[in-house]
């Protein structure tokens, strides 16, 4: 198989997927109990018309069949229908969401991968030593704290006992600040979550690193680097470490469907005004459009990320090069 | 008879292992100290943890007459605690039950039969591993509505394809051993083959993969129980998070907070300990490195 | 690698450090104008500017428009409640069906165009079409030819039906700028109204969905312009938050329901911050599905349940005291209350007798009595909406109390808008009692809507499925009844009806715990439910500044 017929495939499958979350998505919530039109009024005296009307605004009149057609019709055009409960298009509703949560991760993550990826580079490096047992029993614990509880602690350490971080938000609100001082304001504010996210995440790397150096500090080609009288370091960086990243990076797109979960999780403990955030008020409004659209968000993503990480994968793994 | 024993041998000498290996042992420790405390909550728990206490007890911090002192309706948090690890444990052990087995039996049947059912099970198994796992079980809790056994049915329906895929690739090397091809010859059907020369090799793998799902069963009821999507009437410890959260004083009552988030994170470190170690033992070579 | 690794570390520790430090100055906006913030949660907070359900249910929407926007009359503060004139300067009615409004001659737009009688002919016309909102029985007027623009500044409306009583009708309703909003008539409510022109003392100037509400005073307002510069209402994740944020003075008092009685100590210790613990506004009732097959259609047990209720303990455990026994739909601080009806006194002993002697035994010796005609356990599903806090605990308590004389009752926890949508279509059984709970306000005749008929329109709010043709019979007398004397007889014997049918039992009215703080601003205003309501919005108009 070449190259491009991996690539292809890689392709094929991603769209595939695509085409079942979509089709998934939609079963899941028409199996919502409850009339969503009417969840909408607050007030009872709504008339028969009026409910008929919303329901036509909402493309809820035409049977299943129909509403199916109207809503792949809808995604082809970018619309992925109005929020029951904002009553706006969800993409918008999302797309203003969406810089909070970015911010939060990408931050997090690339913390989370420098610190995990070094000491778990360290840790198996000196696989044996005491150091590599507390490094290794550390991440396994951090690795498995639940984000939401970690973040309760932190919430209650740093942000009551010792109030020196907000309890929540992503920045002061109504602050009408501007230029550095509110930058100055949202890292205080993104703080704690962060380091909610990170904590976990540093587990996680620090075990695959360290598992992944160690298998490759097994390999003939070390040995042989070091027969050859090579310097320690220059063995660690141009030989050890950049083959123990490959499924480094492979778990970072697998990951990011695990990600979300650190991003719900901590968002909603420190009502961080993202997407993740989103997903709890979708729920607790039962906004099904809202619910469908960030959950197809949320697949897509990991889905793209998939493939990226796949092609990347594919170029830079000398496995696959050499079958071509 | 000779079959048996020699089983029995197998199993005595993993056991032997897995205690010697220090993860393992702590992480078995702690979990039997959880499982009894569920045994033996009624026993344990000095009154009924759902039952509102008296008035002049609401929110008392930890005292000789409740241990981890009382909620915001007067109830006793060491019982809470006690018995909430009933719930935790329930849906850890079943939704790891029904995920185990059904991963393993897709597992078995792709890989024992190949081509296109492998292909269409597979297919089926990736896509499933592509969905965020948090957001699909959110979706499906809201949708089915609170109760325990919905989060035990949502956590099956998101993490069978795991095990799934880590089955097949077993079945795929042990179906070419001689042994599969030994029955082969002498006229074995294809059932009598996948469950009486497989699966019992793949067991040892099924028993790895049910501690991990025991884990990940564990955190999802924590956690979708402190969304607030668990059943507010039962007593688990995210629920117990859920309203403490939700009381807007949580920070006067860090007895409330602190057992149920200890509890959680100390079952499930232990089961990852554990896991760790089972897969340190089930590692080829493994035993004979500690001289078995 | 290893001295490189532990410098990286290093710094990385020491940046984190410096972080810590440089945060716990955390900025501080200079106050030059006076700024009274206020707290609210961001599930209270307004989304849109859009007129409608935004403005109506949710708290910030009901606390912001009438500060925007002026009404025909305002309800006066404590303790009479008094309709005050707003933007008009009388109003005059003969038969209290025709009405006359005579407007103030200098009110403007904060776009500058003047208030005329064509603004409020167009509000008044409308507004209460732009269903599903804004239609209330006082301003319920048949036909377009029965609102009749006098001149610039009077106007004369006609009702469907007589409104008699204390307040005059066009209740809570803004004057819209006909200007603006014509080009919307037919939908009102989908208007965005980005600038939301109005005529009210204060004006908007920014605004942020789901974040907050910046305000400033207008100076040019026609009558009293406020004291204070700005108004700012500031949403926050969550309770916590808020509470924070007052002690540490981000906040002046909570925009809405104030505070959990759990604070209540923990304010009083805090220096700066008083706390205003007033009678509520809100009321807690027992819904009972009348129109489910069931045990609950008797109204024995419904009244027996009621005596298996204890009140006094559902008061100390769910508000820590702070909450008074209801036994009618008007408060008892107000003329019109009913001082004798039934109390339904905590009496578990009469209550299982009363169950005894009507044949509703425990046949099958589970603890749970039978129904005398199917024989199945009585045991009833009681819904409850998530998003209550304090009726989810007052829920399990009285399953606790309720237990004791033999029912069993089912904890049934949805999301707020699945309840809504349960509570008010009582025909699909989807429950047996529900907690629910309302703010009649001192002008809360509305709210025996409730208990309307189906036969008789009362199909909409009516939650318990009640039909009583004697109820109809007597709110309709008493929604037509222009000497005040008669009405109170009439209100008096619809509380009668309604506690002895007991379709809605009332159970508590939880006081409002509002923490406020002293050190910059005084003058707040105290109603019912609190320094910040619907129907009090005087703590803006009045507070000032300490020099």
């Amino acid at each position: 198989m070449g190259l491009k017929g991996f690539i292809l495939r890689k392709v094929v499958a991603a769209c595939l997927t695509i085409v079942a979350i979509v089709c998934v998505n939609f079963v899941i919530f028409r199996m919502a109990p409850g009339d969503p039109v009417r969840m909408m009024f607050r007030d009872p005296r709504v008339s028969a018309e009026n409910l008929q009307e919303m329901r036509q605004t909402f493309g809820l009149d035409k049977p299943l069949s129909g509403q199916f057609v109207a809503y792949v019709k809808g995604l082809a055009h970018g619309n992925l229908g109005l929020s029951f409960s904002h009553r706006r298009p969800v993409l918008e509703v999302i797309a203003q969401k969406i810089p909070a949560t970015l911010i939060l991760v990408v931050t997090a993550l690339m913390i989370a991968i420098f610190l995990g990826v070094a000491l778990g580079a360290l840790s198996g490096w000196k696989s044996g030593t005491k150091l590599d047992t507390f490094v290794l029993t550390a991440s396994l614990t951090m690795y498995s704290i639940p984000t939401f509880a970690l973040g309760i602690i932190l919430l209650l350490v740093f942000a009551y006992h010792i109030a020196i971080f907000p309890l929540g938000g992503m920045a002061t609100p109504a602050s009408l600040l501007e230029g550095p001082e509110l930058i100055w304001d949202v890292l205080w504010h993104m703080f704690l979550p962060a380091l909610s996210i990170v904590i976990w995440y540093v587990g996680e790397y620090v075990l695959l690193t360290r598992s992944s150096m160690i298998d490759v500090m097994g390999q003939e080609y070390i040995t042989t680097a070091y027969s050859k009288g090579l310097k320690k370091f220059r063995i660690l960086k141009n030989h050890a470490l950049r083959n123990a990243l490959l499924p480094v990076v492979t778990i970072t797109g697998v990951n990011l469907g695990f990600a979300v979960a650190g991003v719900i999780e901590a968002e909603t403990v420190f009502s961080w005004p993202g997407v993740g955030r989103l997903v709890y008020d979708a729920v607790s409004h039962r906004d099904y459009p809202l619910l469908q659209g960030v959950f197809l968000l949320f697949a897509f993503s990991v889905v793209l990320a998939n493939l990226v990480i796949d092609l990347i994968y594919g170029y830079i793994d000398p496995r696959i090069k050499v079958s071509t | 008879m000779n079959r048996l024993s020699n089983k029995i041998e197998k199993l005595s000498v993993f056991l032997r292992l897995l205690f010697s290996h220090r993860m393992g042992l702590a992480g078995f420790s702690v979990i039997s100290l959880f499982v009894l405390m569920a045994i033996f909550s009624s026993f344990l728990g000095t009154v009924d943890p759902a039952r509102t206490g008296a008035v002049e007890n609401i929110l008392k911090s930890p005292s000789s007459g409740f241990w981890f002192g009382t909620d915001d309706l007067a109830r006793d948090i060491w019982s809470q605690t006690i018995f909430g690890s009933r719930i935790s444990l329930t849906v850890g052990f079943v939704a790891a039950l029904i995920t185990v087995i059904s991963g393993t039996l897709v597992g078995l049947v792709a890989g024992f039969y190949g081509k296109f059912v492998e292909e269409v099970l597979m297919r089926i198994v990736d896509f499933f591993m592509m969905l965020p796992e948090l957001p699909l079980m959110i979706v499906l809790a809201a949708v089915l509505g609170p109760s325990m056994w919905n989060i035990i049915l949502v956590v099956s329906l998101v993490s069978w394809p795991t095990t799934a895929r880590v089955v097949r690739s077993q079945v795929l090397s042990l179906k070419e051993r001689p042994f599969v091809e030994a029955s082969r010859c002498i006229g074995a059907g294809s059932l009598r083959l996948m469950f009486g020369e497989i699966l019992p090799n793949v067991i040892p793998l099924m028993f790895a993969q049910a501690v991990i799902m025991i884990t990940e069963a564990i955190y999802a009821e924590a956690v979708l129980s402190f969304l607030g999507l668990g059943d507010p009437t039962s007593i688990s410890w995210g629920m117990m998070l859920h309203f403490a959260f939700e009381s807007g004083v949580i920070a006067r009552a860090m007895w409330w907070v602190v057992p149920p988030i200890v509890s959680i994170v100390a079952l499930i470190v232990s089961f990852s300990l554990l896991g760790t170690a089972i897969s340190d033992v089930l590692e080829p070579g493994y035993k004979e490195k500690k001289g078995f | 690698m290893m001295k490189k690794m532990n410098k990286g570390t290093w710094m990385a520790i020491c940046l984190m450090g410096a972080f810590l430090i440089l945060f716990t100055f955390s900025p501080n906006a200079l106050a030059k104008k006076s700024r009274l913030s206020v707290g609210f949660t961001t599930e209270e907070a307004l989304e849109n500017l859009q007129t409608g359900e935004a403005w109506q249910y949710t708290e910030m929407g009901a606390v912001f428009w009438p500060l925007v926007y002026d009404q025909l009359w305002i309800m006066g503060p404590a303790p009479d409640y008094e309709p005050l004139p707003m933007i008009v300067e009388r109003w005059e009615t003969d038969d209290y069906l025709t009405w006359r409004f005579y407007l103030v001659k200098n009110a403007k737009f904060h776009d500058g165009k003047p208030v005329t009688a064509e603004d409020v002919a167009f509000t008044l016309w409308y507004l209460p079409k732009s269903n599903p909102a804004w239609d209330y029985p006082d301003n319920d007027i048949e036909d377009k030819s029965s609102i009749k623009v006098i001149d610039e500044h009077t106007i004369e409306f006609t009702l469907a039906a007589k409104w008699p009583g204390k307040y005059p009708p066009a209740s809570w309703m803004p004057v819209l700028p006909k200007h603006i909003w014509m080009p919307h008539k037919r939908k009102l409510v989908n208007f965005e109204n980005k600038k939301c022109i109005g005529s009210g003392p204060f004006k908007l100037k920014k605004f942020k969905g789901g974040e907050y509400v910046w305000m400033v005073k207008n100076k040019k307002y026609w009558g009293e312009v406020p004291a204070v510069d700005e108004v700012v209402f500031k949403s926050y994740g969550s309770q916590d938050a808020i509470n924070m944020a007052l002690k540490k003075g981000q906040i002046e008092f909570i925009g809405y329901n104030g505070s959990s009685p759990l604070s209540v100590e923990d304010f009083k210790k805090t220096e700066n911050v008083d706390v205003a613990i007033s009678p509520g506004i809100a009321l807690v009732w027992l819904g009972f599905n009348l129109h489910k097959e069931n045990a609950i259609q008797d109204k024995l047990v419904r009244q027996a349940i009621m005596h298996g209720i204890d009140r006094e303990r559902l008061i100390q455990m769910v508000y820590l005291g702070y909450a008074k026994p209801a036994d009618s739909f008007i408060y008892p601080e107000l003329p019109i209350y009913n001082p004798n009806l039934p109390k339904y006194a905590y009496n578990p002993d009469k209550a299982r007798q009363m169950l005894e002697q009507a044949g509703y035994l425990d046949k099958d010796g589970d603890g749970i009595r039978n129904d005398k005609k199917g024989g199945q356990n009585m045991s009833f599903e009681f819904l409850v909406p998530s998003a209550w806090p304090d009726e989810v605990k007052l829920a399990k308590v009285v399953k606790e109390q309720v237990k004791d004389i033999g029912i069993e009752i089912k904890l049934k926890v949805v999301d707020l808008d699945t309840y809504y949508e349960f509570i008010y279509t009582p025909k699909e059984d989807k429950f047996d009692i529900s907690i629910s709970s309302e703010e009649p306000g001192p002008n809360g005749s509305w709210i025996w809507e409730f208990a309307r008929g189906y036969n008789n329109g009362g199909a909409g709010w009516n939650q318990a499925y009640y039909d009583n043709p004697e109820f109809d019979k007597t709110l309709d007398a008493m929604n037509a009844e222009t000497n005040l004397e008669k009405q109170k007889e009439l209100t008096f014997k619809l509380q009668e009806i309604m506690a002895a049918d007991l379709p809605y039992a009332m159970l508590v009215r939880p006081d409002l715990i509002g923490p406020y703080r002293t050190d910059k601003f005084e003058g707040f205003v105290e109603t019912m439910g609190g320094l910040s309501t619907w129907i009090n919005v005087w703590s803006y108009f009045k507070a000032r500044p300490i020099k």
